[in-house]
């Protein structure tokens, strides 16, 4: 029995209940011509709510969703893309307006930040109803919750042609922002609407409870670690994953792991290896079982899946 | 859910694969805007305000869902169409007075600021080099001063949010850079130890230099200077929140630009919360090369009155308050965090939402207007549905004597708009009473709205207990703690010329309630002949000195009881709270829990409540309605989270196990003879799945409570025990 397999409880008042917030469409819409941003909260996922504003209510505007649950987002690609959306959107309004010309630019993906939230915030002088939209689930998610991010996210949410409508599922949500972000960036306009829906998606990053709790090591929290190393012990830990994903079964013993070292030139003796050794077995990100003849060999106590996973973004 | 197929965007391929790939995504493009939409914008925005046509039936506009463009009707497309145009042109006049009100208040600091520059600069340039080929080198020049010092205004902001005075250093900078300064606004965030001080270099070199390359280079920064049309101003670089700087950054900054002062002459203007700021924040060795003359901006209080004033008295908007709605936000003020920014943001969420849930609120911009031929041309274009709307408003009911007609809607909203001019008149002669005594403004405005305070409600006569005319006439007056009573007795008290003042201003403010205006210029009259002839007599006979000045004294002391009586008389016959007139509705906003719940959201005790009481959201027949008893068939999570309620901060997590198990199966059993569920069948028939099941259903339940912040996950130190975060609502 999984979790995903759960049968669902009340799954027709649950749909009714997120119907009934369909009335609102044309409230939230008008909110956010004004100038200000939406903020969902209440307890259930709200991730089918939003996602079916933007597409019946926002037709008119460019709409980009950011996940927020996941471990990781990039917010410089998420402002790329947003400057590319709202590029298209303009091109398509010069076309239909006489008399402007387009400019050539270089290319959003070389651009600097800065300049990328310079264009977002353009003035447009004859049309405030030109904008674009970004849907935030969970943008007190894992990935989101450092300060750098959430100003940036306040920074796009400040600028004149980007309007946000974001959830928020956590109670202490509000302490992520300052005085500066709520009031002058962000503009939230509240709405409590729970809904009940089980926290599918975004839950699945979160370990179960009455499982091993040796198994809660999760690829982010091994990603963090193993990114505050330097390359060579993160070389020295690859070629240990890549080891375990060909030899399911069994440990690597310590002096096979020693002699790949040093062929592939990562360290040059074996207190080296031993120190990066030390710092994984600190971090849990290994561990020393006993071979059947006898010898020391590491594990990392990690599912193939999530190590070819973390592989991948440690690549 | 499935979004209507109407509103699908037709040929995009990218909101098809919406559903499972993106889940995984970090961020991905539902849809791009629809290209129909630029069309009938720019058809749209052709067309002036002034000759919209309202249309009598409301053509159904094709590209919205049926959720969107409600049946036509007060709230079909068209209509809201004209509310957003509407909202649109009041918040622009709103806060184009606001920035003026904020302006104002600080023109005399600007210019001093300003001044004070001026004379830094060509302080600095006394000792400037003149030929250009030396200021283009790239190296700084040293002289024979052994410290250079850069002019530092230092201006104290009396706030404890800083967030307030953001708009001020902004304005401060326009204002300068309008009389010829170059002006750099850099952040706090540019001062990050991240960045270093190549962080802060790049923004100054962005703002003032047109196509800056992307590095720190100061000698771009000086051949910019020397361009002829930069050369001979001052660079003013604006720090407005000093205090969250690195201190080490903004030392280098410092130093960094010390060197440079010969050729570049750069001014600081810093925003600071105290005298002490800058020796808290920066080395001794940094210090030095300031030069620091000290500003104080003005409190929020003060800024608060004006813009009471400005914007919530005088009704040229089309857009009101009522009296809760004041309360609640003079509350959110004072208690909140007093600033005046978000008092503003307030103001702003109460328009948007007066706007976006009252149908006639697009008329509110025509209810101000001088114009009656067009407002009653307006109300004649309406359909008969708004008619028959506005008809019906609780205000109109009221007031019996309407017919029902667009003559009568045009004649009621043009009444409302003399009503309000004489209330808004009689309430700034309040106010000026109001400055003399320290009075906040809001409080008086809070008490004005009251409409309990109407004479007109002739249940409650609560002015009239208020003061009592019998006393007055006898000079006397009966005193209940209000606030408009206070201030008559203030008019009663004042000195002479604080009262010819009051006079002055009053005649100014009542200049359009002929009725009144004609008895304050009388009363004016009386109170300058009196006073002229006191004065004349002191100098006269100087050994009757003190006799004189006690008649003096019982002279103003009748006119001020003129003065008190006039205003008493005002109050009265025009101070009618918005509240109580026919049609306020159209231009007044009263809804104040909508209001509070959109500007203060409340997770942390809404969503305990959801758990608490998860049967009011998902109505289900299955569930029991009563509140305390616990039924297996209800939400999992509201389940477990009513069941933690048991527990201290520390959950143990097989007795929460056991608990819930109990719950979700015990109940069963009991239930399960009478209503023969084919659920709890499956339960009986296979035990060992539906443990498994109620394990993952429990792991779920955590990890729900978990996203919710409401518990968090066992610690190494103690495995079995879960901790709860929240406590109480």
């Amino acid at each position: 029995m999984t979790v995903s397999a759960i049968k669902p409880k009340h799954e027709k008042e649950i749909e009714y209940l997120i119907k009934s917030y369909k009335d609102l469409y044309s409230k939230w819409l008008f909110e956010l011509r004004c100038g200000f941003g939406l903020l969902m909260y209440g307890f259930g996922s709200k991730k089918i709510l939003l996602e079916d504003f933007a597409s019946t209510a926002l037709t008119d505007y460019g709409v980009v969703v950011i996940n927020g649950y996941l471990p990781s987002v990039n917010i410089k690609q998420v402002v790329i893309t947003l400057a590319e959306v709202l590029s298209d959107q303009l091109k398509d309004k010069r076309k239909n307006s006489t008399g402007s010309k387009s400019r050539t630019q270089q290319p959003f993906r070389s651009q600097s930040i800065e300049d990328l939230l310079s264009f977002l915030n353009l003035q447009l002088p004859d049309d405030n109803d030109c904008f674009i939209c970004v849907v935030i689930h969970d943008i007190d998610g894992p990935s989101l919750r450092d300060s750098e991010s959430q100003q940036y996210l306040a920074r796009i949410a400040s600028c004149s042609l980007v309007r946000m409508v974001a959830s928020v599922d956590h109670v202490n949500a509000p302490l992520l922002w300052d005085k500066k972000m709520v009031h002058t960036q962000f503009n939230w306009c509240w709405y409590h609407v729970p809904t009940f829906a089980p926290y599918k998606v975004e839950g699945s990053f979160f370990p179960l409870v009455l499982a091993n709790c040796r198994n809660a090591q999760t690829t982010k929290t091994a990603l963090v670690v193993l990114q505050s190393l330097t390359p060579n012990a993160q070389s020295v830990f690859k070629i240990l994953a890549e080891y375990q994903l060909a030899n399911e079964k069994e440990g690597m013993p310590i002096n096979a792991l020693y002699t790949k070292c040093r062929e592939r030139f990562i360290v040059s003796n074996q207190v080296t290896l031993n120190s990066h050794l030390t710092e994984f077995k600190d971090h849990e990100l290994v561990k020393v079982g006993r071979h059947a003849d006898g010898q020391d060999c590491l594990h990392i106590p990690l599912p193939s899946e999530a190590l070819g996973q973390l592989l991948q973004e440690l690549g | 859910m499935s979004p209507s197929p109407i509103s699908i965007p037709p040929s995009s391929p990218i909101a098809d694969d919406t559903t499972d790939d993106n889940v995984l995504q970090p961020f991905f493009v539902l849809h791009k805007a629809l290209p129909q939409k630029c069309q009938r914008k720019a058809a749209g925005s052709t067309r002036t305000r002034r000759k919209i046509d309202l249309p009598h039936s409301s053509p159904k506009s094709p590209e919205k869902s049926d959720a969107v463009a409600s049946s036509v009707g007060p709230n079909d497309a068209n209509h809201e169409r004209l509310r957003l145009e509407a909202f649109n042109m009041t918040w622009s006049k709103i806060d184009t007075t606001i920035k003026e009100v904020l302006t104002r208040i600080h023109r005399n600091l600007f210019a001093e600021v300003h001044q004070w520059a001026l004379e830094s600069f060509l302080a600095l340039k006394s000792g400037k080099p003149r030929h250009a080929l030396e200021i283009q080198s790239p190296y700084p020049l040293l002289d024979n001063v052994i410290c250079r010092q850069i002019p530092t205004a230092m201006i104290l902001t009396k706030n404890a949010e800083f967030v307030d005075d953001m708009l001020t250093f902004q304005e401060l900078g326009e204002h300068l850079k309008y009389k010829g300064c170059h002006i750099a606004n850099l952040l706090s965030m540019d001062f990050c130890a991240k960045d270093g001080i190549a962080g802060c270099l790049r923004s100054l070199l962005r703002q003032l230099v047109v196509d800056a390359p992307d590095t720190a280079d100061m000698s771009v920064l000086s051949s910019w200077y020397c361009e002829p049309e930069n050369y001979d101003h001052p660079v003013i670089i604006v720090i407005d929140d000093m205090e969250r700087c690195s201190g080490a950054i903004l030392a280098d900054f410092i130093r960094l630009l010390s060197e440079w002062v010969n050729k570049l002459p750069v001014i600081f203007i810093m925003g600071v919360a105290t005298t002490d700021t800058a020796k808290k924040l920066l080395p001794s060795d940094a210090l030095q090369h300031l030069q620091a003359s000290k500003f104080t901006l003005g409190s929020p209080l003060e800024r608060m009155n004006a813009l009471v004033e400005a914007v919530l008295v005088k009704p040229s908007f089309g857009f009101n308050i009522g009296h809760n709605v004041a309360v609640f936000m003079r509350n959110y003020f004072l208690g909140h965090d007093g600033t005046v920014i978000s008092f503003v943001r307030a103001l702003k969420l109460a328009c948007v939402k007066h706007f976006s849930m009252e149908p006639l609120s697009f008329l509110g911009i025509d209810v101000c207007d001088e114009n009656e031929v067009f407002l009653h041309g307006k109300c004649d274009a309406l359909p008969d549905t708004l008619l028959k709307y506005a008809f019906n408003l609780p205000s109109c009911k009221r007031g019996k004597d309407c017919k029902n007609s667009r003559d009568d809607l045009g004649e009621g909203l043009s009444d409302l708009r003399k009503l309000l001019k004489a209330w808004s008149s009689v309430i700034l002669c309040l106010c000026e009473v109001g400055k003399n005594n320290k009075i906040q403004l809001l409080d008086i405005f809070c008490e004005a709205t009251d409409p309990a305070l109407s004479s007109l409600d002739p249940s409650n006569h609560k002015l009239e207990r208020l003061f009592n005319g019998q006393n007055l006439a006898e000079g006397r007056l009966d005193f209940k703690g209000g606030l408009i009573g206070q201030l008559v007795h203030t008019v009663r008290e004042l000195p002479l010329s604080s009262l010819i003042e009051l006079l002055d201003l009053w005649s100014i403010h009542t200049e359009e309630l002929y009725e009144v205006h004609g008895e304050v210029r009388e009363l004016q009259s009386v109170v300058k002949s009196s006073n002229s002839g006191n004065n004349l007599k002191e100098r006269q006979i100087d050994c009757h000195k003190m006799s004189m000045s006690l008649c003096a004294g019982r002279t103003s002391l009748s006119v001020n009881g003129k003065a008190a009586a006039l205003l008493d008389n005002m109050v009265r016959k025009f101070l009618m709270p918005i509240e109580c007139l026919c049609f306020h509705e159209i231009i007044c906003f009263r809804n104040v829990d909508i209001l509070q719940s959109a500007l203060i959201g409340n997770p942390r005790r809404n969503i305990q409540v959801d758990l608490m009481k998860s049967t009011t959201y998902i109505k289900c027949s299955c569930c029991s309605s009563n509140e305390n008893v616990l039924s297996p068939t209800m939400h999992d999570t509201s389940v477990m989270y009513n069941l933690a309620q048991e527990h201290g901060d520390l959950i143990n997590l097989q007795d929460w196990y056991q608990s819930f198990k109990s719950t979700v199966l015990s109940t069963n059993k009991l239930k399960s003879p009478l209503q023969h569920s084919p659920m709890s069948k499956k339960v009986k028939s296979s035990p060992s799945e539906s443990e498994a099941s109620i394990q993952a259903r429990f792991c779920r339940a955590v990890i729900e409570l978990q996203i919710a912040g409401l518990i968090r996950m066992p610690s190494k130190r103690r495995p079995d025990f879960v901790q709860r975060v929240a406590f109480g609502l």
